[in-house]
């Protein structure tokens, strides 16, 4: 919810968001239909954050991909990038931090 | 030497998440308070790697409540206890891996787990913790570790 607060709030009101609650429903959404962004969580119930970009990856889709979480150590980010991440927003974060991450993909 | 954040690391990281995501004014948060009550929400996220332990985000009912409505730009009075659970398990979760971020590593972080009232982890001691005051109500913020790896 404050990652949908936050979208509204940096400007992209205007995109339809659908939420996923875990690594295996997001599969099935971004595959019915891919997204022009993931915004993802690190931990999640299921499947992790980490473990749902590799599997995309895995399968071919290369839809961009970024990661919004609680914990940002240099280890995480570096694994995200090398996953094939485009960003990994750390909590807390402002819709300033969303425009400078997201605009180059949705702007 | 493992360095363990101190009290006021616990404080200074609050203050962040309250400031972005509660407030926006550093002065909403004040330093002490009287402790929480029995009518209280916890909020905690586990640890588990070479730092093994627990961050709890205590306050009371009414805080739990604001927060709640803070968080997701409601009122007050609409908040139900779904949007309590998700607040308090939201900022658990960002103190929780902030926290992290200062403790030695690898370790993994759970997700969240809200409930009412006091939460004990058996076998962990208390290492840190920090009492403040938000909008008249009390929250505590405290560190737990292993009781094996803090001995």
């Amino acid at each position: 919810m404050i990652v949908v607060r936050t979208l509204h709030l940096a400007g992209y009101e205007e995109h339809e968001i659908v939420q996923a609650a875990n690594g295996r429903e997001a599969v099935a959404a971004i595959t019915a239909a891919p997204p022009d962004l993931v915004l993802c969580d690190w931990n999640m119930p299921e499947m992790s954050g980490l473990e749902l970009l590799t599997a995309l990856r895995g399968a071919g889709w290369h839809v961009p991909f970024g990661f919004v979480t609680s914990e940002a150590a240099p280890q995480m980010r570096e694994q995200a990038l090398a996953a094939g991440a485009m960003f990994l927003i750390a909590k807390p974060f402002t819709p300033e931090d969303f425009q400078e991450a997201l605009d180059p993909v949705l702007a | 030497m493992t360095y363990i954040p101190s009290a006021d690391d616990l404080e200074v990281i609050t203050r962040e998440v309250w400031t972005s995501f509660l407030d926006g004014d550093p002065a909403g948060l004040l330093s002490g308070s009287d402790g929480v009550g029995a009518e209280r929400v916890t909020g905690c996220v586990h640890l588990s790697g070479a730092y093994t332990g627990s961050i709890m985000l205590a306050c009371s009912a009414p805080a739990a409540r604001d927060a709640a409505a803070a968080l997701f730009s409601m009122q007050p009075d609409a908040v139900t206890q779904t949007e309590v659970i998700d607040a308090i398990g939201e900022l658990a979760n960002m103190v929780g891996g902030n926290v992290k971020s200062m403790l030695p590593g690898p370790s993994a972080l759970s997700l969240p787990a809200v409930v009412h009232g006091q939460l004990a982890v058996p076998g962990a001691q208390m290492v840190r913790e920090v009492h403040l005051t938000w909008r008249s109500e009390p929250l505590v913020i405290s560190l737990w570790q292993q009781a094996a790896q803090a001995a």
